[in-house]
């Protein structure tokens, strides 16, 4: 089974609306997971400038699927659910 | 060539206010610098007053290229009278450099200064002017022309005279103990900066006074004529979307620090020139995003929020352990910082409902460049793009 990917923005859109609580996703996953799913940062995803009037940061990447508004709760969802199709 | 500049005191024990004042001017514009340091008679505030109003005086009068007699006469004339010894009195040293190294130095009752080239004390002429006015009153003056790698220190009579009377310095340090100390600390640490080795020698002589108590205010004004260094912060992206790849390739050829300011920048930088950047969440510190990773790239970090903070804590001179810090750290750390301000916005940053205001780029790039000239005597280039 390919390791699954989170990738969390950390840009300045994504950071003051909300992304500074994902911060805990670090120590989270790799507690739950273990080597299953790898976590790390991105300077920026890029996905507030697209839509920037309206924009749902702060975005999480978990392998190509994009979780809008994120929260911890919504990211590990969406980890469980890529793990149950696998 | 760039004049590191940088001056050390310790106070006279028991005392609270620092009896010997220094004051200095850069103009990045004219690759001039103009320092003062003056001694004051006596000590504590008596002594911090008559030195201030000497060196902010003097300085004026440098920057403003007045005729150095009589700016000291005046300024001698308006210094207040001491009710003890009926006299008033403070002693100076100034110098007013330019970055080609041509140099003229004024000093009146200070210990003469000392000029260092590899490792060997040089002996400069100087003509004498006698004050009209004051009959003990004679100043020095000298034209030199100072080479990269020269060093110039001048001090306060705390630092010739400490140990005065004591078996081993019947004399005190003198100007020839001082120097030795000066050119061993040079032999092992030859490119030392200026603000290293004006601590280093105050520390020193503190350590040579009895008890550590020292019984006159000391200090030591420290010049150093070493290459600049220089820093280069790219942040924003290009508003030309085909320049892209220029701006990334003038970047990372830059010679000296780099360090990106920007999520998007990083990204841009990053697909440009084929450089993986690397984001640890784990790096992220207080209530900022943290630093990712770039080869080639001494920082790069989040975008407005950290310069924001940054501009905060030059102003302020008081800071946190974040992206920030490590921000302002890197332009302290650089004589000449050059910015380069990609001119597009991301309009998601001007969203009304966003929970904090979000400062405009090139706004915040200006304040900082303002804060780094005038209270950090840098030289600051902004260019947008």
């Amino acid at each position: 089974m390919e390791k699954i990917s989170v990738k969390v923005c950390t840009g300045t859109t994504c950071f003051v609306m909300g992304g500074a609580n994902l911060q805990e996703l670090h120590d989270l996953i790799p507690r739950k997971y273990g080597d299953k799913v790898e976590v790390s940062g991105s300077p920026c995803l890029g996905l507030c400038s697209i839509n920037w009037e309206y924009s749902k940061a702060p975005y999480v990447k978990v392998n190509e699927a994009v979780v809008n508004e994120a929260t911890v709760e919504k990211v590990l969802a969406e980890i469980d659910k890529q793990i149950g199709n696998n | 060539m760039f004049i590191d500049i940088a001056c050390s005191q310790k106070r006279k024990y028991n005392q609270n206010a620092y009896g010997d004042f220094f004051a200095s001017n850069r103009f990045p514009n004219m690759n001039r610098v103009v320092a003062v340091l003056s001694d004051g008679l006596g000590s504590g505030i008596k002594a911090n007053i008559l030195a201030c109003m000497t060196s902010t005086m003097l300085l004026k009068f440098m920057e403003n290229n007045s005729d150095i007699e009589k700016s000291c006469e005046v300024i001698m004339n308006s210094l207040p009278v001491c009710k003890v010894r009926g006299i008033s009195y403070s002693t100076f040293s100034a110098i007013d450099c330019y970055d080609d190294g041509k140099a003229k130095i004024v000093e009146e009752g200070n210990p003469d200064f000392i000029w260092i080239r590899n490792n060997e004390v040089l002996k400069p002429e100087y003509q004498t002017i006698q004050s009209k006015d004051f009959k003990n009153r004679k100043m020095k003056v000298y034209n030199i022309t100072l080479e990269k790698g020269d060093r110039i220190i001048f001090c306060s009579d705390g630092a010739t005279q400490v140990a005065m009377g004591s078996k081993q310095y019947p004399l005190g340090l003198e100007r020839s103990g001082l120097i030795k100390i000066i050119l061993n600390k040079l032999n092992n640490e030859s490119d030392i900066s200026s603000k290293d080795l004006s601590d280093y020698l105050v520390k020193q002589i503190q350590y040579i006074a009895p008890n550590k108590e020292l019984k006159d205010d000391t200090s030591i004004l420290s010049l150093y004529c070493r290459d600049p260094r220089e820093s280069l912060i790219f942040t924003g992206p290009p508003f030309h979307n085909e320049k892209d790849n220029y701006w990334a390739n003038t970047f990372i050829n830059f010679k000296g620090k780099k360090a990106i300011s920007g999520g998007t920048t990083a990204n841009i930088i990053s697909r440009e020139l084929n450089i993986p950047v690397k984001s640890h969440m784990s790096l992220s510190m207080g209530k900022l995003p943290g630093l990712s990773k770039m080869e080639g790239v001494d920082i790069v970090c989040e975008g407005i929020l950290t310069l924001t903070k940054t501009l905060e804590y030059l102003e302020s001179g008081k800071c946190e352990n974040n992206a920030a810090k490590v921000l302002m750290d890197f332009m302290l750390d650089s004589d000449v910082i050059q910015f380069l301000v990609g001119a597009q916005m991301n309009k998601a940053h001007y969203d009304p409902n966003l929970p904090i205001e979000i400062e405009i780029r090139k706004n915040v790039i200006k304040k900082i460049a303002l804060v780094l000239e005038e209270k950090y005597l840098k030289k600051v280039n902004v260019q947008f793009i």
